[in-house]
């Protein structure tokens, strides 16, 4: 795996501020609206994967803009670090919060994620500047992940359910790895020096939705009713994040060609 | 709401344990002789790998085996050295074929660039490397310094999973639910402490002999504090029920 | 349970094991993967554009998990919501988590080379279309036998972890030994064919990958066949090991029938990595005898 390059600030696009509120807030009012609407009719259980899809986005951002800088080894390792804090953390935020669960494993898993951006910067001397800034975001945004992707399998985030219908048959893993590859696979795909935002977070979208279908594939244990939409809309928003990532993709490269020969020496002067 | 004192006093002696069992995953990392991408070109002494992926791959592999065990055996010792055992064999069989693919494949002998003198068996190295490399293949020294690292993280992995279940039997939980949690938060403890050493190194090291191993001490008090915190909320999580 | 039950499943499980290691290598290396493709990463830089696909989703160990829980999930949901027969489920799973792989690969393959205008590395559409199906193909393969490897440990040896964390587990397993050791015959030999054999890569030849094939310009299919003669078939024998003896040791000697057993087992492993390191050590003088150094001692000179 290449690492990021010498480093530097990533550059231009949508500024932070506005994807952390788009993470945080689309993140809770999903699960808070899955869990509630849910009573109602469990067919609006896909909400959650729906707020975990703005997490997902949210960490794909902040992956983009630490791994600018270069971590000395492959982007992988930092959301693998994100979705182990974040899976202690959210399923510790449901079993005291009740609730409050969703609130409290976000701040959980970020004071998680704040003290090891500390210890990397302080401890291991990794002088990255907004390394501490970035591991809470990781952290929170894989945590809301978890929980928005639980709440959208079991219909609920109240602990008991999720952990006898997403923890004890194992779904948990898929989550692990589907929301970890969501957030860390962005950026690693569209790593370079003509890296565009909007290119890459294109990809989280069509990322994030992947996790809502297989979400939406678990949700069939419990209803019918509840995985039909979720599977449906998950489809709907890979298919446009898709085209628009492909579109992008036509933008910004050199070329894309059905096929030819490669480059001429005069072409590559 | 639960009384998160009171279970925290029952349970300190398991937060201690896997705070331990995540240090010994965090200085276990040290030893596995990994040369990153240079490696998979023959550029760099160790195995072409990542740090986090090998180690992570070796963990989990013993925390396969120590859950074998765990369902048959309450015998701490035994549950694990299982899992160190089956870090170990995962770890050794890798390198051996690793070898294989660097001479027979390849065509070129185990050499180390970091040292004049293989430390175990004093074989001359410098010699061996090829011309614009920094080595290539598992000398001895970082074959066994591997799986020391197997030893140290599958008996590692392996205490956190033990201390994760023990702190769980009493609450009279469903046996799935606390395979499911303990298994889970395991493996989530494991990246973690994965992570947090391949930072340290910056991704490659050749083993206990290479310069960088001096500067474990940074990675595993690192990991002391990050592993107690998970530590308290995942007992807290497991012991609340 | 009965020792030659656990045998036979056991064997099972290896073979199951031998036939993924082998897919799983040779699937990254048709779609260039892993550590290897740092260099189909860096050529377009050092000026040697190529056609070669460009897979980089993360590492194999995260990409083979995400695939191995994929399809372990969606198998336990056929399974337990739909009592359907395991052999289907399985199948079924492992034909979602190829599609679910597809779009990662894919992604990929854009994402890189666009990311790399500056360097005038064209994004070729035929590629995709001939590659993808081949990625998927071994993906399924890959798949489909760890899910076996996993439903046997749950179903018939009673191992306690469910099924969707196990196939994850193996996955990590797979992917880490994949790209401990096939991977090399890829990086260090196909990719540097044009260079003497029996060296390291020079890092003056960084990027300088081999760009022409045997008939036309090389491509990743011409990296598999050239694999499959060696790097893939020992990534097979590496993972099947991996399994076949890290489940022997408890099998033969079961930790069920006493704690004195227990540390049998304990023994028995540690035996068996004894004689891996005794193993490496011969390799390693045989080689030095047989390749010899390759510059003299100046002090002896």
């Amino acid at each position: 795996m290449s690492a990021g390059g010498p480093g530097g600030e990533a550059h231009g696009g949508v500024a932070p501020g506005k994807i952390i509120a788009f993470g945080v807030l689309g993140g809770l009012i999903g699960i808070y609206g899955a869990h509630f609407l849910s009573i109602i009719n469990p067919a609006f259980s896909f909400i959650g994967a729906l707020g975990a899809i703005c997490a997902i986005v949210w960490g794909a951002d902040a992956v983009r803009r630490v791994c600018s800088y270069g971590l000395g080894t492959g982007v992988p390792s930092i959301g693998m670090i994100a979705l182990g804090m974040g899976v202690i953390a959210s399923l510790f935020g449901l079993a005291v919060g009740g609730i409050a669960g969703p609130i409290v494993a976000l701040i959980a898993a970020s004071i998680i994620g704040l003290v090891i951006g500390l210890l990397a910067n302080k401890v291991l001397g990794m002088n990255i500047p907004i390394m501490e800034k970035s591991m809470v975001e990781i952290g929170g945004a894989g945590a809301l992940a978890i929980v928005g992707l639980s709440t959208t399998m079991a219909g609920t985030f109240m602990f008991d359910e999720v952990l006898a219908l997403v923890v004890a048959p194992g779904y948990i893993a898929v989550i692990f790895i589907a929301g970890g590859m969501g957030i860390l696979h962005p950026f690693n795909a569209c790593l370079g020096p003509d890296e565009e935002q909007d290119r890459t977070l294109a990809v989280g979208f069509e990322k994030g939705a992947i996790a809502m279908i297989i979400a939406g594939i678990v949700s069939m244990v419990i209803s019918t009713t509840a995985a039909i939409p979720a599977i449906m809309i998950g489809v709907f928003i890979w298919y446009i994040s898709f085209a628009k990532f492909y579109e992008l993709t036509k933008r910004d490269a050199y070329k894309v060609l059905g096929t030819g020969l490669l480059p001429t020496e005069e072409e590559l002067q | 709401m639960i009384d998160i004192a009171g279970i925290l006093m029952e349970n300190i002696s398991y937060v201690l344990l896997i705070t331990l069992g995540g240090m010994l995953i965090s200085f276990s990392v040290h030893f596995v002789p990994v040369g990153g991408a240079p490696a998979a070109m023959a550029q760099a002494t160790g195995i072409g790998t990542g740090t986090v992926q090998l180690a992570a791959g070796a963990g989990l592999t013993g925390l396969v085996t120590a859950g074998t065990v765990m369902q048959v055996s309450d015998n701490p010792p035994l549950i694990i050295a299982a899992g160190a055992v089956g870090a170990m064999i995962m770890i050794s069989v890798t390198m051996i074929v690793g070898t294989w693919v660097y001479v027979y494949g390849v065509g070129v002998p185990p050499a180390s660039a970091k040292v004049k003198y293989d430390p175990i068996t004093k074989d001359r190295q410098d010699l061996y490397v090829s011309q614009g490399t920094e080595g290539h293949g598992l000398p001895t020294v970082s074959y066994v310094s591997g799986v020391i690292g197997g030893l140290l993280g599958g008996g590692g992995g392996a205490l956190v999973y033990y201390s994760l279940m023990s702190a769980g039997m009493d609450t009279g939980m469903a046996m799935a639910n606390l395979v499911g949690l303990a298994s889970i938060f395991a493996v989530g403890i494991f990246f973690v402490n994965a992570v947090i050493p391949s930072y340290n190194i910056g991704g490659t090291i050749e083993g206990f002999h290479d310069p960088k191993f001096k500067k474990w001490p940074k990675a595993v008090f690192s990991s002391l504090i990050a592993t107690f915190m998970c530590a308290l909320v995942a007992v807290l999580t497991i012991g609340g029920l | 349970m009965e020792p030659l039950i656990g045998m036979g499943v056991l064997a099972l499980m290896g073979a199951a094991a031998t036939v993924a290691g082998a897919s799983e290598d040779l699937e990254s290396d048709v779609g260039s993967q892993s550590n290897p493709n740092s260099q189909v990463q860096l050529a377009p830089q050092m000026m040697y554009p190529h056609r070669i696909y460009n897979k980089a989703i993360s590492g194999e160990p995260p990409s083979n998990a995400l695939m191995c829980a994929v399809g372990g999930t969606v198998a336990t949901v056929l399974m337990s919501a739909y009592n359907m027969s395991p052999v289907f489920a399985i199948a079924m799973g492992a034909l979602l988590a190829a599609i679910v792989h597809g779009t990662y690969s894919v992604t990929a393959f854009f994402g890189r080379p666009t990311s790399q205008k500056r360097f005038k590395q064209p994004v070729y559409l035929d590629i995709l279309w001939s590659h993808t199906p081949v990625i998927m193909g071994y993906s399924y393969i890959t798949t489909f036998c760890i899910l076996v490897i996993s439903y046997l440990m749950v179903a018939v040896l009673g191992h306690p972890f469910p099924l969707p964390l196990l196939a994850f587990i193996w996955g990590i397993a797979i992917g880490a030994v994949g790209s401990s050791t096939g991977d090399v015959h890829y990086g260090a030999e196909r990719e540097f064919q044009s260079v003497e054999f029996g060296a390291g890569l020079n890092a003056a030849n960084s990027g300088n990958i081999v760009r022409k094939g045997e008939s036309g310009l090389r491509n990743g299919f011409d990296n598999s066949w050239f694999c499959a003669k060696f790097g893939g078939p020992v990534t097979g024998i590496a993972f099947g090991m991996v399994v076949f003896l890290s489940g022997w040791v408890t099998t033969v000697f079961d930790p069920a029938r006493g704690d004195a057993i227990g540390w049998l087992s304990v023994i028995a492993g540690a035996l068996l990595v004894l004689i891996m390191i005794l193993w490496n050590r011969k390799i390693e003088v045989a080689a030095r005898a047989a390749y010899g150094p390759y510059k003299e001692d100046e002090v002896a000179a």
